[in-house]
């Protein structure tokens, strides 16, 4: 192979085409025009030629024969038939014996309308079967999962949905069972299908033998709208399509976007669409009166919200107000708030992250950002973060497939075990709070780090940080890219989880930063001519904030699709902020746990139903898109906010999603030349800041980050599942009930010193929170480190920072 | 519902040494299938976890080969196996005959178990034995060249005798006739219950036991 030239010459019907050597034979000919029939070949998974549809004729030494072009490598000089009478013969045949066994059920099959195996059996197939005995017969749907169904009826065996789980999500809960004419697809009795990426095999199921409940019957193919857009769910910004019919969402696809999802989802970003049509979303606005939520009109709440705001900033000055939120919508959106905050109000209060983040500074202005393509290249990859499978799935498939397929040495640093344990080659976990004892150790490749050690000296290098989890200070993950920053060939990627984190503070939604990645006080002509002066006071972020609240110092709240009881680290801390604030508005989709609590509450427009862009973890703007109408009197939170200002008598002067994306790309230093045109036409793939010649004004610079912080006695690893008791969770029926529950997850050892197992009742106090729970043994935790789920379904959020003590048994 | 199987300690270290010939832990799936079957007399769910999680793979990979193969028996099995084999050889020079005398014999057709749990008679495909056809296996060993006659004497003899372990040379002696090569080695190797006789897996009663 490696003499092999790095180009050959085949002919595909006649017409002669250069290909790279080794290519598969039925991708090069699909490169150039000519589509050859299949069912198992996948661009994304290994060729495994079973299904035997992709046969063409290929001209050997032996003769003209019939081969699988998804497993024929191109080779120089290859002459090869694709349409020609044999092959066509062959083809046929295939389908023919592929409907031996289908039941033909398509006008009550969900994939009726979009099935490959109903369109290539009308280009390709027999017009009739010769098949006249009984099929084989299988209990129709069964569910293997709560998302998925299996029709092995229908199930052509062509191990798509095998390969997935087992080469991409790496969670092989369904194969092969049985053999011969009763071979079947399914999973291991009483072991469902409990996959976060089960999803996908539903979207590339070549026939409906894998339906997914939330999308079985609700629509037929040929009534959807279809549009593209990007995800809402997680930082990754995988592209999907939005498909919805009569104003109502009814389902997500991936979309294969190369540098991102490559056509992927995770569960809870497919399925996540029902929160869209929930009856919960809020309709009208509601002014609080006597205690009581009733409704009012726009006109009325705007000028209420107004004048409260006037009143406080006349009364308290301009740095009594603040604003939380701002992560969960577009960037023009959050450009709005940002304006808003400086310009009509005049302050520096103003942060999209809720206390579960990084250093603003650090998350956009990191040196050497790395883009998630740059794990296709890398030696080494560093991952000292969340587990990536419950916080950023997306991230999590790429760099399972750096490390299981393309051969990267993979170091996975974290307290607990997570889902990249399996094909790590070094595992090393330690207790919260002792994370920067054990970076010296690594740094000075101590005993038993010393392979790592010397892992991390061979670039290219990713190294992608985070917090671990939420009683971890963030300063960790600084001080670990400040380590990282000296290493050869090294591109970091420092990462957090709410959907748009960094486009909101791309757009100024932190106290130190103004759109464009612009520091605080670095404003410049075309910025301050548009937004007046910039104020000069410090700024809180949301803990300063809720201190502020609390003291007294802070008096008005605005909450743009923020829920801090439900996202901070200390629920009741939050509420109880709120519940002292003089004012507080919320802006939302949802009445939430704290928009429950505020004066007003206004409906927001949500994904799908307004036009704008975002930015993933790497800087990649890219489009989202609107294809239904906002719930009742909903509007964008961009058009909320100027219609305040407006009221306020300090105006803002935003008119449209698109014309605030110029205005962006106007101010904002590293956005520029970013138009919608140019993603709708031109970058496809999205485009990465800072864009093209754009500067990226902010320099962080690293600054003594960590202060190592000693727990004494239990330390306390409090960390995100991938489903939880978040607003969107509970509004997406489907997802609702797949909260894992809390846990207390302790080491072998703990768990004998307690005298309990897996599955046993343990009471564990943090703070003056109590709750009993099961106990989940896992080896990797440290012997005095108990892991807990952060925001479950009926638990109060809890502290942090409180001290933790477990007990065997249940309450006496 | 989702328990693992415990194992005796003589399974647990049977099946160490066995993972331990392999690079790949999960080379050594099929004979600790074997393992899970003498422990619990056939294969079980929970035999299935067992050896998931001895080598490293989800119970669904487990049973998707295990449900390849013919010879992991899924349901319980008597005490002695009766491998009638009806593929061509055999078939032409009377196998179908030789199987039906075994049904009868035992009163349960192909596929099932007497009602004391002694004998099942089964039907399988050729194996290998077609110069000695009709050729039938007990507990996987050998018996060449039999009759009516002597397949129905020899479930007799299961049911009367009951041993503890079974010698194919010992039951050619007594219930065969033609075999395919008169001069093969003398097997020493004895079946201690439905599942092939074979060292690693401790499958194999003491030498000279039958
Ligand atoms: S269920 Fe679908 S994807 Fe899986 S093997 Fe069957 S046809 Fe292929
Ligand atoms: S597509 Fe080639 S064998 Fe299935
Ligand atoms: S045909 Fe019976 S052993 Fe070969």
């Amino acid at each position: 192979m490696s003499d092999a030239p790095e180009s050959v010459k085949i002919t595909i019907n006649g017409v002669e085409i250069e290909a790279p050597a080794g290519e598969m034979l039925i991708k090069v000919a699909e490169e150039h025009g000519t589509y050859i029939p299949r069912f198992c070949w996948h661009p994304r998974m290994k060729p495994v030629g079973l299904c035997r549809m992709c046969l063409v004729e290929v001209e050997t030494p032996r003769g003209v024969v019939l081969v699988p072009s998804c497993v024929q490598p191109v080779a120089d000089g290859m002459i090869v038939e694709t349409a020609s009478p044999v092959a066509l013969k062959a083809q046929e045949g295939v389908l023919e014996f592929l409907l031996v066994n289908h039941p033909l059920d398509c006008p009550v099959c969900d994939r009726g309308g979009e099935c490959p195996l109903q369109d290539q059996v009308m280009s390709y197939g027999p017009g009739e079967s010769r098949f006249v005995e009984e099929k084989r017969h299988y209990e129709k749907p069964v569910p293997i999962s709560d998302l998925v169904l299996l029709d092995r009826e229908r199930c052509i065996l062509c191990a798509r949905c095998v390969r997935f789980s087992d080469e991409i999500s790496g969670d092989p809960l369904i194969e092969f069972q049985g053999r011969g004419n009763t071979t079947e697809i399914f999973t291991f009795p009483n072991e469902p299908f409990a996959s976060y990426f089960s999803g996908n095999t539903v979207q590339i199921c070549p026939v409906g033998a894998l339906t997914a409940a939330p999308y079985r019957f609700r629509a037929r193919p040929w009534d959807l709208q279809t549009i593209e857009s990007t995800s809402p769910f997680h930082t990754e910004g995988s592209r999907i399509t939005v498909h919805a019919s009569q104003n109502q969402v009814m389902r997500f696809l991936g979309v294969d976007n190369g540098p991102t999802n490559q056509g992927w989802l995770s569960d809870k970003e497919r399925f996540g669409f029902e929160f869209i049509g929930s009856p919960g979303r809020l309709r009208t606005p509601m002014i609080r009166e006597n205690g009581e939520l009733r409704e009012a009109s726009w006109g009325e709440a705007l000028i209420f919200v107004a004048e409260r705001l006037k009143e406080i900033i006349e009364r308290s000055g301009p740095d009594a107000v603040g604003a939380i939120g701002g992560a969960q919508g577009t960037n023009e959106d959050a450009y709005a708030l940002s304006k808003f905050m400086r310009a009509a109000v005049g302050t520096n209060n103003l942060d999209a992250q809720l206390d579960d983040g990084l250093n603003p500074d650090f998350l956009v202005g990191v040196g050497s950002r790395a883009r998630i393509d740059d794990l296709e290249t890398a030696n080494t990859i560093l991952v000292w973060s969340a587990d990536l499978k419950e916080e950023n799935p997306i991230l999590y498939l790429r760099v399972r497939r750096a490390a299981q397929e393309l051969g990267a040495t993979l170091i996975v640093v974290h307290p607990a075990r997570t889902g990249l344990d399996d094909v790590a080659a070094h595992k090393f976990g330690y207790r919260p709070g002792d994370g920067s004892d054990l970076l010296a150790d690594l740094a000075a490749g101590k005993d038993g780090f010393a392979a790592a050690r010397d892992a991390l000296q061979e670039g290219p290098l990713v190294v992608i940080v985070g917090r671990t989890g939420l009683a971890e200070s963030g300063g960790l993950a600084e001080a670990v890219a400040s380590f990282a920053g000296d290493l050869p060939g090294v591109s970091i990627m420092p990462i957090v989880r709410r959907a748009n984190t960094f486009g909101a503070l791309d757009m100024g939604v932190a106290p130190s930063l103004l759109p464009g990645r612009i520091p605080a006080r670095g404003a410049e002509a075309p910025l301050v001519e548009l937004w007046g002066a910039i104020p000069v006071s410090r700024g809180l972020d949301t803990v300063g904030m809720l201190a502020g609240l609390r003291s007294g110092e802070l008096k008005a709240l605005i909450m743009v699709g923020a829920d801090p009881v439900r996202d901070v680290a200390s629920g009741s801390r939050a509420a109880e902020a709120i519940g002292a604030a003089e004012f507080t508005v919320a802006f939302d989709l949802f009445l939430t746990d704290s928009a429950a609590m505020a004066d007003v509450v206004l409906p927001a427009e949500g994904f799908a139903e307004k036009e704008g862009t975002v930015t993933n973890l790497e800087g990649r703007v890219q489009k989202v898109n609107r294809i239904v109408p906002g719930p009742g009197q909903a509007r964008p939170d961009w058009s909320i906010l100027d219609g305040i200002a407006e009221a306020m008598g300090s105006p803002i002067g935003l008119q449209s999603a698109e014309t605030i994306a110029k205005e962006i790309a106007t101010v904002a230093t590293a956005y520029e030349g970013i138009t919608w045109d140019l993603l709708e036409w031109e970058a496809r793939e999205g485009a990465v800041v800072p864009h093209g010649d754009a500067q990226q004004p902010l320099e962080y610079v690293a600054v003594n980050a960590e202060q190592p912080q000693q727990t004494k006695g239990l330390g306390l690893h409090l960390a995100r599942t991938l489903y939880d008791d978040g607003s969107a969770m509970r509004h997406s029926l489907s997802l609702a009930k797949l909260a894992p529950g809390m846990s207390a997850g302790l080491s072998p050892d703990h768990a004998a010193d307690l005298g309990v197992e897996a599955g046993n009742q343990v009471t564990v106090s943090i703070g003056n929170v109590s709750f009993t729970c099961p106990v989940r043994i896992d080896p990797s935790l440290s012997n005095r480190t108990v892991a807990i789920p952060f925001n479950q379904p009926g638990i109060e959020t809890l502290d942090a920072a409180a001290p933790i003590s477990v007990v065997a048994g249940g309450p006496s | 519902m989702t328990d693992i199987a415990q194992w005796s300690q003589e399974a647990e270290a049977l099946a160490e040494a066995v993972i331990a010939k392999y690079p790949q832990k999960r080379s050594a799936l099929m004979p600790l299938l074997y393992i899970a079957v003498r422990e619990d007399g056939y294969l079980t769910e929970s035999g299935m976890r067992r050896v998931a999680a001895l080598v490293d793979l989800e119970p669904a990979q487990v049973s998707s080969v295990a449900t390849f193969y013919s010879m992991y028996k899924r349901q319980p099995v008597g005490k002695y196996l009766v491998s009638v084999c009806t593929s061509i050889s055999c078939w032409l020079l009377g196998g179908d005959e030789v199987l039906e005398a075994v049904e009868s014999a035992a009163g349960v057709p192909a596929g099932a178990t007497d009602e004391s749990g002694v004998v099942s008679p089964e039907h399988v495909e050729c194996i290998g034995a077609c110069g000695g056809a009709p050729a039938v296996q007990v507990n996987y060993e050998l018996i060449e060249g039999l009759t009516p006659q002597k397949a129905t004497e020899l479930v007799e003899w299961l049911n009367a005798a009951q041993p503890e372990t079974l010698n194919g040379d010992e039951m050619q002696a007594l219930f065969g006739g033609q075999r395919s090569f008169d001069w093969a080695i003398h097997e020493t190797d004895s079946a201690t219950g439905p599942y092939p006789a074979f060292q690693p897996h401790g499958t194999v009663a003491p030498q000279g036991r039958s």
